[in-house]
Order: C-alpha cells, then structure tokens, then sequence
C-alpha cells in the first residue's frame, strides 16, 4: 500500500480494485516529484500481466520530467506483459500529452468507471 | 511589455525553487484574469527552460531572472541567464514514429516549450541568454496543432 505525500506536493495513494492497482495522484508531476512518483508506483509492478490505473483527476501539472515517470511505469507495466491505462485527465494536462504523442501511445479514459470496465475486458 | 502588468523574479533553477517560483506566478497570473490554460503553460513553460539550465546549461549556482507580463491577449515571458550559448529553438525534436518500448525517455521539454508558446524569440546579450516567449490568452488562439 502506498500512501504518502512528497516534499513537493504530488499525493500518491493505491487500492487494488479487482485484480486492477489503481493510483491516484495529486498534485504537481514535476522535476522535483517524478521520480519519486515512478519509483513508488513501480513497487507494485511485481506480478505477471499488472494492471495499473493511474487517476490523474486531481494532477493540474505535469512536466516532461513527468512524462517521463509514466514513460518508465508503461515500459515496466509493457515488459511484464501487463497493461496501463490513465484517467481522468485534466484538460490542460491533456493537452500536453497530445503535443508528445502520449495520446496516441496510451489508453486515456474519460473516468475511472470506464477505465476499469476497460481493463477488466 | 512596458505598460502589462508585470511580475518579476531571480530564481536558482534548482527543483525547489523552481516550484516555487511556479506558485508565484500561477498565483499572479490568476490574480491578474488570465485563464487557466495560459496560466498553466505560462508556468510549464518557465519550469522546462529552467529545468533545462540546471541539467544542460550548467546554471545550478547561478540565478536565472525572470519576466512575466499580462497582456490583453497573451502572457509574455522573459527569461535570462548566464550559461553557455543556447537557443531553445534549435533543440533537436523527439522521434514519435518509434513504438512505446523504443521510445527514449527524454527531450521532451524544450519540444513541449516550442510547441505552447504562439511566439519563441532568442538572443545572445552582454554575455547572457535571453528568451521571450508569448502564449496566447483564451479567445487570441490560432490553430496551432500538434506534431
């Protein structure tokens, strides 16, 4: 379980819902953040085929050191053939990850409600 | 930039400082009417360029000055500092035609920085770089797309 909060305000809390890890963050993803972000979330990345849902509904920021926390969990989620999926992304955030292309290289669901129904298929 | 409303400030780039300099100027920028989205990356541009000159322009010890203004139809930037010569413009693009699992981790950030700003101007002065960027403001936006 993961529950803590970074010097520099990103909130980090975990449940597991079905056999799906859903995160949610709060806060800014920024250079002084992300690579705590990653290194906690990837702590539940321990099983065969993980699914992990990250709720993005409370991250207002997120930079390219960011990026690349999520970047480093997809490719740890990919290579133990599990699958990974956002959501609830706030308009402005979203808008930087078209600009990178992380939209068309992750599954982005309007709500967590969604998200899981996807994940569970 | 002589008659906005103007915000000023000399920061380290280091991660703390930045974030807090990112506090100031969300906070002011919000003071000042500007909407979110402006305001949002008004300040994620600023945390990129100063990200960079502590990772790749050597800058951690030295100040970097910084010049915001809101304008009537966009938020105006200025950034200054001591490093070595570097134009943002130049910066080379990230590769988006590569699958996930290939796809380096990093060179994002001066990409993000070119890709919000509606203007991004350089010069080389008095032995420092000098930045001025502009983001439009809700309603004053073209059609910029992404990649």
């Amino acid at each position: 379980m993961i529950d803590c909060k970074d010097k520099d305000g990103t909130d980090i809390r975990d449940e597991r819902i079905g056999d799906t890890f859903v995160v949610t963050a709060k806060g800014r993803l920024d250079g002084g953040a992300s690579a705590a972000f990653a290194e906690k979330i990837g702590t539940l990345i321990t099983n065969e085929n993980p699914k992990l849902l990250i709720d993005f509904a409370g991250v207002d920021f997120v930079t390219s050191a960011g990026l690349r926390a999520v970047l480093v969990l997809v490719k740890k989620v990919k290579a133990a053939g599990g699958s990974f999926a956002l959501c609830s992304v706030q308009e402005q955030v979203r808008e930087v990850l078209d600009i990178t292309g992380f939209t068309d290289m992750l599954r982005i669901h309007a709500a967590r409600a969604e998200a899981l129904s996807a994940m569970r298929g | 930039m002589l008659d906005a409303i103007r915000f000023e400030a000399s920061t380290l780039p280091t991660p703390e400082a930045i974030a807090a300099l990112i506090d100031r100027v969300i906070a002011f920028l919000d003071q000042h009417g500007v909407d979110a989205r402006a305001a949002h990356h008004t300040a994620l541009v600023l945390s990129e360029v100063l990200t960079n000159l502590a990772t790749h322009g050597d800058c951690c010890d030295r100040p970097a000055n910084i010049a915001i203004a809101a304008e009537p139809d966009k938020v105006t930037g200025e950034v200054i500092d001591s490093g070595p010569p570097f134009d943002p413009r130049l910066a080379p693009e990230p590769s988006f035609d590569v699958g996930i699992a290939e796809r380096p981790i990093g060179g994002l950030g001066l990409f993000l920085v070119r890709k919000l700003c509606s203007s991004l101007e350089y010069a080389r002065r008095n032995g420092e770089n000098c930045m001025i960027f502009a983001i439009s403001r809700e309603g004053n936006r073209g059609d910029k797309k992404s990649h």
